[in-house]
Formats: C-alpha cells, sequence, structure tokens
C-alpha cells in the first residue's frame, strides 16, 4: 500500500472502549470477477462477516404518511381531505397498494413491492427522533450526531462507529464515502473517509504520466503544513489510485438492474459498483433531497409522487444488482429529519411535523413488515394536537442494525445517554 | 420549467475531458516523506457542517493553520501575531476575492481605516467599466415581467446570465466590499434559482433587493427581501392563505434571517404565518407591479396575533407582517437577539470563523446605536485594532477561483467559464437548494479538495473563456527564480516554505519545459498555502 498514508491506523485503538470485534474468516462468496473490476492485490474475499451501510437520509422532512399509508386508519383520511392516497379496495387509479390490511405503499413506490415481498424490506413507522424541533437544521444535526441538543457531539454515530473498530479490510484506504461536497454529518469522525461528488469522475486532469508525480507533491505539500486539510489530501491521494482502477463508466449491474438516471439513481448504482469492487469502503451516506414539500406536495401523481418513484428505481434497482445476487452483505437504511405535519396546509402541501417512517433493506433485514406501534391519528393522539407521534426512536432502529449487522459492541458510544430497545427489524 | 437535475446541468456545460489513465500502480511515496508524516498530528478527517453556520457551536473543523508570514514578525501588544503591514493585507483579502496588486498599491496609500473607508462607499468608486462590459447581458436591467415572458417562452437567459454576470462582477467590479457583501447576503437570504418560478423572480430579487440593500440598513433588507417575489415563492409564501397558512416563510424567517434556533417557540411561528397570510405575488397580467409584491386581503387572516409576546391586533391587513417585521430586527427587546444572531454570521464572513465575545459585542451595539445600519456593522467587524487575531479562513470554491483568476490577471473572455469552474468547485451560484444558503465552514469545505487541485490545468485548458500568460514566469530563468515568479505572481510574495520546496522540487525535473511550468503554476493553485485567506 501507499506509504503516503494517513495517520489513522491507532486511532480506533484508541477510540476503543470494548474489545475488538472478533475478525472472522472470509465468508463472502466468492464469484468471478467481471471485467470492470479492478485487478488490485486485495480485491479478494477476505474480511469480517460485517454489513456495509448505506445510510440514506431524505433531506427536508419526508411524509411518512404519504411514504407508507395507514389506510387502515379512518382519521388519516380526516387530516388528508385532499393530499391522500386511497384505500386499496377503493378503485381509484392512485389507489394504495396493500401490505398488510392496515398500511399500503403509494402507486410511486410500487417498484419496492418486490423486496418487501421478498422479505428484504422492512418499514418501521410511527418512527423518528422525539426531540421537539421543526427546524431543519438542527433535526438532522441531532439524529445525524445521534443526540439530541448536545454542542459537545459533533461527529456522527456512523463515524464512530468506523473509529471504533477495526478497518474490514486491513489495508482500506477508504473506508467511508459521503456522496456530495461535503462529508455527511452521520459520517464526521470517521477514519479514512471523503466527501466524493461523483465516484466515477474522482482522478486529477492533466498529462497522465505525470500525474502521480503531482498528487505526490500536492500531498507532500499538505503532509508538511498540518491543518484541517491534511488528512482530506493524504486520503484523496490514495482514493484516486483507488478509484482509477474500478471502471464505473462500464459497469454492468447484476440481473439486468436498470438504475433512473437521477442523481440518487447515480449515485447508487455507483455506490454498487464500489461495493461490489471490496476495496474496503464499510459505509456509504447517500442524500436525497426534495423533500420539504410546503406546497403542492402531488403524493398521488404530482412533484412528490416523482420523487417517490425515482427513489423506488433506484432502490429496486439496488435491490435487483446487490442484495437481490445474494453476493453482498449490505445492509441500507433510509431516514429524514422528521415527519410532516397531519393536517395538510391551505397550499396543498404540509408543513413540518414530527413522526415519520424509516425504512431498512437488505439480505440481513426482517423485511416483509411494517414494524409499529400506531398510536392513532385521531385529533388527541397527535403529537402537540398535529403530527403522528413517535412510539419507536430512531436510534432503537440503528442501533439494532449497528450492533447486529456492523458488530458495534458499543452503542453507548454511537448512542450517548440511550438505552436502545430493540423492535426486531433485523436477524 | 423541471427543476433541472445535476445531469442536465452537466450537459449544458463543456465537457472537462479527464484522460483515463488505466491500471495504475499505488505509487509509495519517498521515504523522507514518511518521517514527515511520522510526526503529523492532523485531524482525523474532514468535518461536515451544519451547527456552525447557525452560530449553535463552534465549527468542529475549525482547524486553520497558522499565518504563513506569522513566524518572525513582531508581535502585536495585544498578543496576536499580524502586524500592521500585514494587516492591511488581511483587509485586503477580507474586503476582496482576492489580491491583487492594485488593491495592495491602495491600502498602502489609503491606510488600513482609508482603504476600508473607500470600499465602504461602493457608490463612489467609478465602475463603468464594469457596467460597460455587463452591456453584454441585457437581461440584466428587464422588468421581471419580460424575465416571465421569457420563461414562458422558454428563454432562461434572465437566470443564466444572472449566474454569469456574479462571477464576472466577483472578478473584475471595483467595488469588491460590495460583492463580498452580495455573496454574503445572497446566502444569508438564499434562493435556489431552479425552484419553480425562481429562474424568472430570482434575477429582479438580486438586483432589487439584494444588491440595492447589501450595504444599506438591516431593517430595510429585511423588508425588502419579505416583499420580494422570488422569496414569497421560494419560501411558499404566496401560498399562503387564511385557515390553514403555509409556515415556511415564518420558520426560516425566525430561524435563518433573524433570531436563529432560539428564542422563539412553534405558537410564534403559527402566529408568524397568519401575519404573513395575504402576502403574495402579483401575476395580474395588466398590472403595472406585475412579478412584484401583492397584498391580496382575502387571503390575509385578519383576526388578531400574539407574536414574540406582542399583541398584534385584528384588522391589520398588509401592517401584521410589517409589524412582525419591525419587531425582529427594531424592538428594543428582540433586535438585539437578531444583531447577535445576524452579526456573528457577518463576522465570521468579513472576519474569521471563530470571532471572540468583545468583537461580537461590538457589532451588535454598532447595530443598536445606528438601526441596524450594515456599514457600521462592517466597520466595527473590521476594527483594525481586532484584525490581528483573526485566524485563516478556508476559501470557500467561488472565493478559490475568483482569487486565481485575480492572480492570474486573467481576462475573461468568456465568464460563464468561470461560473462553470464554480459548478466543478461545489459552488454554483444561486444553486443551493436549502434555504441556509451555501456553508461558510471549513467542516463543509475542506474535504473535497479533487476539484481544487484540477481548477488551475482547467483554466490553462480553457484559454477560450479565460485567458491569461505566464510569460513572466516562464521568462525566469531558473527553476528557483521561476517559482519565484510564481510567489510574486500568485502569492504576493508569501509562498509558505513548505509550499516552495515541493514546487521547487517538481519543477526542477524540468524547469524549462512549457508543460512542467504550466503543471507547477497549477500545482501552486492547489497548494495549501493558496487555500486560505
Amino acid at each position: 500500500m501507499s506509504a503516503l498514508k494517513p495517520k489513522c491506523c491507532d486511532e480506533y485503538s484508541q477510540l476503543s472502549r470494548r474489545n475488538f470485534l472478533r475478525a472472522s474468516a472470509a465468508t463472502l462468496t466468492a464469484f468471478s470477477l467481471p471485467a470492470w473490476l479492478p485487478r488490485i492485490a486485495f480485491a479478494r474475499d477476505r474480511g469480517v462477516s460485517r454489513d456495509v451501510l448505506i445510510s440514506i437520509f431524505l433531506r427536508g422532512g419526508a411524509d411518512g404518511l404519504t411514504l407508507c399509508v395507514p389506510h387502515g386508519d379512518d382519521d388519516y383520511y380526516n387530516l388528508r381531505p385532499t393530499l391522500n392516497i386511497p384505500r386499496p379496495d377503493s378503485g381509484d387509479p392512485f389507489a394504495a397498494i396493500d401490505l398488510d390490511g392496515f398500511f399500503g405503499l403509494p402507486p410511486a413506490l410500487a417498484p419496492l413491492v418486490e423486496s418487501y415481498n421478498a422479505g428484504h424490506l422492512a418499514i418501521i413507522h410511527a418512527c423518528g427522533s422525539v426531540d421537539e424541533t421543526r427546524s431543519h437544521f438542527d433535526a438532522m444535526t441531532f439524529m445525524e450526531v445521534g443526540k439530541a441538543r448536545d454542542l459537545s457531539l459533533v461527529t456522527g454515530w456512523l463515524g464512530r462507529h468506523l473509529a471504533i473498530v477495526p478497518p474490514m479490510l486491513p489495508e482500506a484506504v477508504l473506508r467511508a464515502v459521503g456522496i456530495g461536497e461535503g462529508l455527511q454529518r452521520t459520517l464526521v469522525g470517521a477514519p479514512l473517509a471523503l466527501p466524493i461528488p461523483d465516484l466515477a469522475n474522482f482522478t486529477l486532469n492533466g498529462a497522465p504520466e505525470t500525474k502521480n508525480a503531482r498528487l505526490d507533491a500536492l500531498a507532500a505539500m499538505f503532509a508538511a503544513d498540518p491543518s484541517a486539510l491534511t488528512n482530506p489530501a493524504l486520503y484523496t491521494r490514495d482514493t484516486v489510485a483507488l478509484l482509477e482502477q474500478i471502471d464505473f463508466a462500464n459497469y454492468k449491474p447484476f440481473g439486468g438492474a436498470l438504475y433512473p438516471e437521477s442523481d440518487f439513481g447515480y449515485a447508487m448504482k455507483s455506490t454498487a459498483a464500489l461495493l461490489k469492487a471490496q476495496v474496503g469502503v464499510e459505509a456509504v451516506g447517500i442524500d436525497v433531497g426534495g423533500w420539504d414539500t410546503h406546497e403542492g406536495q402531488g403524493p398521488r401523481d404530482g412533484y412528490m409522487a416523482s420523487l417517490m418513484a425515482d427513489l423506488a428505481a433506484a432502490l429496486a434497482a439496488f435491490h435487483t444488482d446487490v442484495l437481490g445476487g445474494g453476493v453482498m452483505n449490505v445492509t441500507a437504511v433510509l431516514m429524514s429529519e422528521f415527519g410532516r405535519v397531519g393536517y395538510e396546509n391551505g397550499s396543498f402541501g404540509t408543513d413540518h411535523g414530527h413522526g415519520n417512517v424509516m425504512m431498512a433493506m437488505g439480505p440481513n433485514i426482517n423485511g416483509g413488515q411494517v414494524i409499529c406501534m400506531w398510536p392513532g391519528l385521531a385529533p388527541e393522539q397527535l403529537y402537540q394536537g398535529q403530527d403522528l407521534d413517535i412510539t419507536i426512536d430512531y436510534r432503537d432502529v440503528l442501533a439494532e442494525i449497528m450492533e447486529k449487522r456492523l458488530g458495534s459492541q458499543d452503542l453507548g458510544a454511537l448512542f450517548p445517554d440511550y438505552t436502545p430497545t430493540f423492535h426486531g427489524v433485523a436477524n | 420549467m423541471q427543476r433541472p437535475s445535476i445531469h442536465e446541468l452537466r450537459a449544458r456545460i463543456p465537457v472537462d475531458p479527464i484522460p483515463h489513465a488505466g491500471p495504475n500502480r499505488l505509487a509509495p511515496a519517498p521515504r523522507s516523506r514518511q518521517a514527515e508524516l511520522a510526526a503529523l498530528g492532523a485531524p482525523s478527517s474532514p468535518l461536515g457542517h451544519w451547527f456552525g453556520e447557525l452560530g449553535m457551536a463552534p465549527d468542529p473543523g475549525a482547524n486553520p493553520p497558522a499565518w504563513p508570514w506569522a513566524a518572525g514578525v513582531g508581535q502585536r501588544g495585544d498578543g496576536c501575531p499580524i502586524d500592521v503591514t500585514d494587516a492591511e493585507r488581511l483587509l485586503v483579502q477580507r474586503v476582496t476575492f482576492g489580491l491583487t496588486n492594485e488593491e495592495l498599491a491602495l491600502v498602502s496609500q489609503l491606510g488600513y481605516e482609508g482603504y476600508l473607508e473607500y470600499h465602504l462607499n461602493p457608490e463612489a468608486i467609478d465602475d463603468s467599466e464594469m457596467d460597460r462590459k455587463l452591456r453584454r447581458y441585457p437581461t440584466l436591467q428587464e422588468s421581471v415581467r419580460k424575465h416571465y415572458k421569457r420563461a414562458v417562452n422558454g428563454d432562461y437567459s434572465p437566470a443564466e446570465e444572472l449566474i454569469f454576470a456574479t462571477a464576472w462582477r466577483q472578478a473584475e467590479s471595483k467595488r469588491q466590499l460590495y460583492e463580498r457583501m452580495v455573496e454574503f447576503w445572497t446566502d444569508h437570504f438564499n434562493i435556489y434559482l431552479f425552484k419553480d418560478g425562481c429562474e424568472y423572480l430570482k434575477p429582479a430579487d438580486d438586483r432589487d433587493t439584494i444588491r440595492a440593500y447589501a450595504m444599506d440598513t438591516f431593517p430595510n433588507l429585511l423588508l425588502a427581501t419579505a416583499r420580494s417575489s422570488a422569496m414569497l415563492t421560494y419560501l411558499d409564501n404566496a401560498g399562503s392563505y387564511v385557515g390553514s397558512p403555509n409556515q415556511n416563510y415564518a420558520r426560516e424567517l425566525l430561524e435563518l434571517h433573524t433570531l436563529g434556533t432560539e428564542n422563539y417557540t412553534q405558537f410564534d411561528i403559527e402566529e408568524i404565518a397568519r401575519c404573513f397570510t395575504g402576502w403574495t405575488v402579483d401575476y395580474r397580467l395588466l398590472s403595472r407591479d406585475f412579478g412584484t409584491f401583492y397584498f391580496e386581503p382575502s387571503y390575509h387572516d385578519d383576526g388578531g396575533k400574539t407574536v414574540l409576546g406582542y399583541d398584534i391586533p385584528p384588522g391589520g391587513g398588509v401592517t401584521d407582517g410589517q409589524r412582525v417585521l419591525e419587531i425582529l430586527s427594531t424592538d428594543p427587546v428582540i433586535a438585539p437577539k437578531t444583531a447577535r444572531f445576524v452579526g456573528t454570521k457577518l463576522l465570521r464572513h468579513l472576519w474569521g470563523y471563530e470571532p471572540p465575545q468583545d468583537l461580537i459585542d461590538d457589532v451588535v451595539n454598532a447595530y443598536l446605536s445606528t438601526g441596524g445600519d450594515i456599514k457600521a456593522m462592517i466597520r466595527a467587524a473590521l476594527n483594525p485594532d481586532k484584525i490581528g487575531c483573526a485566524a485563516p479562513k478556508l476559501k470557500r470554491p467561488n472565493y478559490l477561483a475568483v482569487s486565481a483568476v485575480r492572480a492570474l490577471q486573467a481576462s475573461l473572455i468568456a465568464p460563464d467559464y468561470l461560473a462553470y469552474e464554480m459548478y466543478y468547485l461545489g459552488q454554483y451560484p444561486f444553486y443551493w437548494a436549502p434555504p441556509n444558503g451555501y456553508p461558510d465552514s471549513l467542516g463543509y469545505w475542506s474535504g473535497n479538495l479533487l476539484p481544487r487541485w484540477r481548477m488551475g490545468l482547467f483554466f490553462f485548458n480553457e484559454q477560450v473563456g479565460i485567458r491569461f500568460n505566464i510569460n513572466d514566469i516562464l521568462g525566469a530563468g531558473s527553476a528557483d527564480q521561476k517559482i519565484e515568479a510564481i510567489n510574486q505572481k500568485l502569492f504576493f510574495g508569501q509562498l509558505p516554505e513548505t509550499d516552495r520546496a515541493e514546487l521547487l522540487a517538481y519543477l526542477s525535473v524540468d524547469p524549462d519545459d512549457r508543460t512542467r511550468v504550466e503543471e507547477t503554476v497549477a500545482l501552486a493553485l492547489g497548494a495549501p498555502g493558496f487555500q486560505w485567506f
């Protein structure tokens, strides 16, 4: 590996409070390498049997009452006289797709039915962060650092996890990626983490024959001038060499999976290629924006429907490509900073609310069910008289996945001052 | 107009070809560097950022380097490491989008305070050359009605010309502090140009709201933004009706524009949303005021309200919203909280990431004693007695690209190329969708360095749009002399020694090869010493 390596390798030993996860023998299924995969030394089946986590954040406060419709609750239709998804038996062209007799998916999320029926998709309802804030930015921060209103906590729950556990691949140069210009707060604190807007175009321009020398010179300048830019510079240098060996442009998804031509579809497709290359990336953060639907929400065939259709198409493609193939230990989790007010406003939209849904997808998720303790939507059951209440803390869901699927033995470090309750999300 | 995806945007942007290098080795670094790295105690990772932006907690990534020139210079009495000459240089960097010989000569001639006053009176600065150049973008002067008509016909040139003009003005306007304030308020009162309607409303907002009041008073600016048809559209107030008002504007008015996240309740937001019902956009085709502010009484909730402890009696009509803005920006109890929130953010923009309490107090007092005069706040923020303690800030992408263009003395043959470079760097003008504006933090921008490293060769490859020459460097003789020419041209004499050593080592391989020299210049633009200001 590169000798010009960031000073990271003792970080997890400093941070770890308990025993390391015992590294078990390689359990990843062997499969023949297709042509686009890198022929690099460590693209082999070894490492520990922890899941890779894809953390997907729906920015803006996605409307959980649309993402998973409580069609069995009459009060839902009282709250949403126009912005509802009709009952499955209504004969309406935009009727919900029934899941369990009480909940259903809006038609725009139809592509998720396959993974739900395959037992790979669980929906957790009346779920979220119990803090009362309705500020996007506070609510996102509270969820991403893993605790509300603690100004001393600046790193993310997933970042701290990666700082505690040893790398799955000891020689990894990149353990976490945030798709975007800036690293998601969720991943802050992770060793060997970089924000990367486009995995497929991560290289230096100019003459190829001098590229490595120029990268070396840049890395050396940043190494000699210690600052907040130093480690990103060193990670960047090593990651250019790493990602160049993956031919993203010619990546062929498994099973004919077709990703949508959108930012999210592109991010999921690139992520799939990255994970299959097995270069030691353990966590990927992806943002999906646009969910702040104060006006003209359009849950049936309007604006939000188009957002959901894209979301579902990309997740379904990822399911076919990565999870359906059965070769990868991957869990994806979706969350949003809050749900939206139960009552619709006068501009055919909804304002900042409280309780919401989360989703978890993966071969090791107890899918095919909506996990919830439904609080009801009658006026007296609403949070502050207006919102879906929260009966499952978002940390319960994340903690269970982190312990059962990512080998966390220190949930207290991930979610300080909180004792999670598991709800059977993962096995 | 559909919200364009990034792919659609990319399709409009010239491709920067990236030669595919094929299989590659993971090159080990020279042995000597391993020792350097072993001694390195740098922080573990780039840090994301939301809190610091709102002034609630220190920016976790705030770890700027020492000033490259700090070593060896005399210490000031207050323990801050910057002497008078360097304070003047720092002032130029804070007031402008990057050093030029012209600005350095000016500060040397006028002195610190004279130079600041010069830039505090932009209307007195002759900018006719910029105005003449901007005639290339005629839609800048057109009415909203005209912009609307263009949009109806599928012509979005007002939005594009606004983007290009913004980049051009940052690079070439003589009114540099004014442009820095336009930048600040554009983020503070962020409007996403690609939201439906904003593509034809924002260009007028930029001209008639942000640019018109950028150095006026905060209360006037706040009122102008509240009445801006682009803001009314972006934060959905245009469609807010009595009975079930839309809370989007009310919330961001408090959280992002005035008070921050403290000092109010959800009840206040609901009441303020009621106050602003009826504040909408005039879409009556025959109206003289088409596309601007319009109060529709039938949308308005005319009942009594209670806002932040103040009773607003029934029947106030359009004055309800005006009263809310007054309370937020001039009330003796509430305005100090607004002044603190906005003042702290202004200091982060102009002074540094972590302004000390006494400096924040100074800016708050300047606000309160002048009725929110923005120039008075700037004067307090850039007080010559307190600038010496300011730590370096990481250049945001737009500042980085513009400072490079300024140092290279480039001619912007096609200013859109500068805007495109901002796009590659991650800060395309008016392209930040959430209402909090592009972050002004080290944490957010410190991770994605690769576009910064690519910028130099992008400029060399795009001479069709951004024309400059490096004849002074090419003609400088030995490798040492060429590096010194780079020092003078790009770093104005203050190239950090650690950068110099690496640049010299790189150039020395073939100091007379033109490509090598260009690569070295590009490395210099990507070097640590060029990332901070």
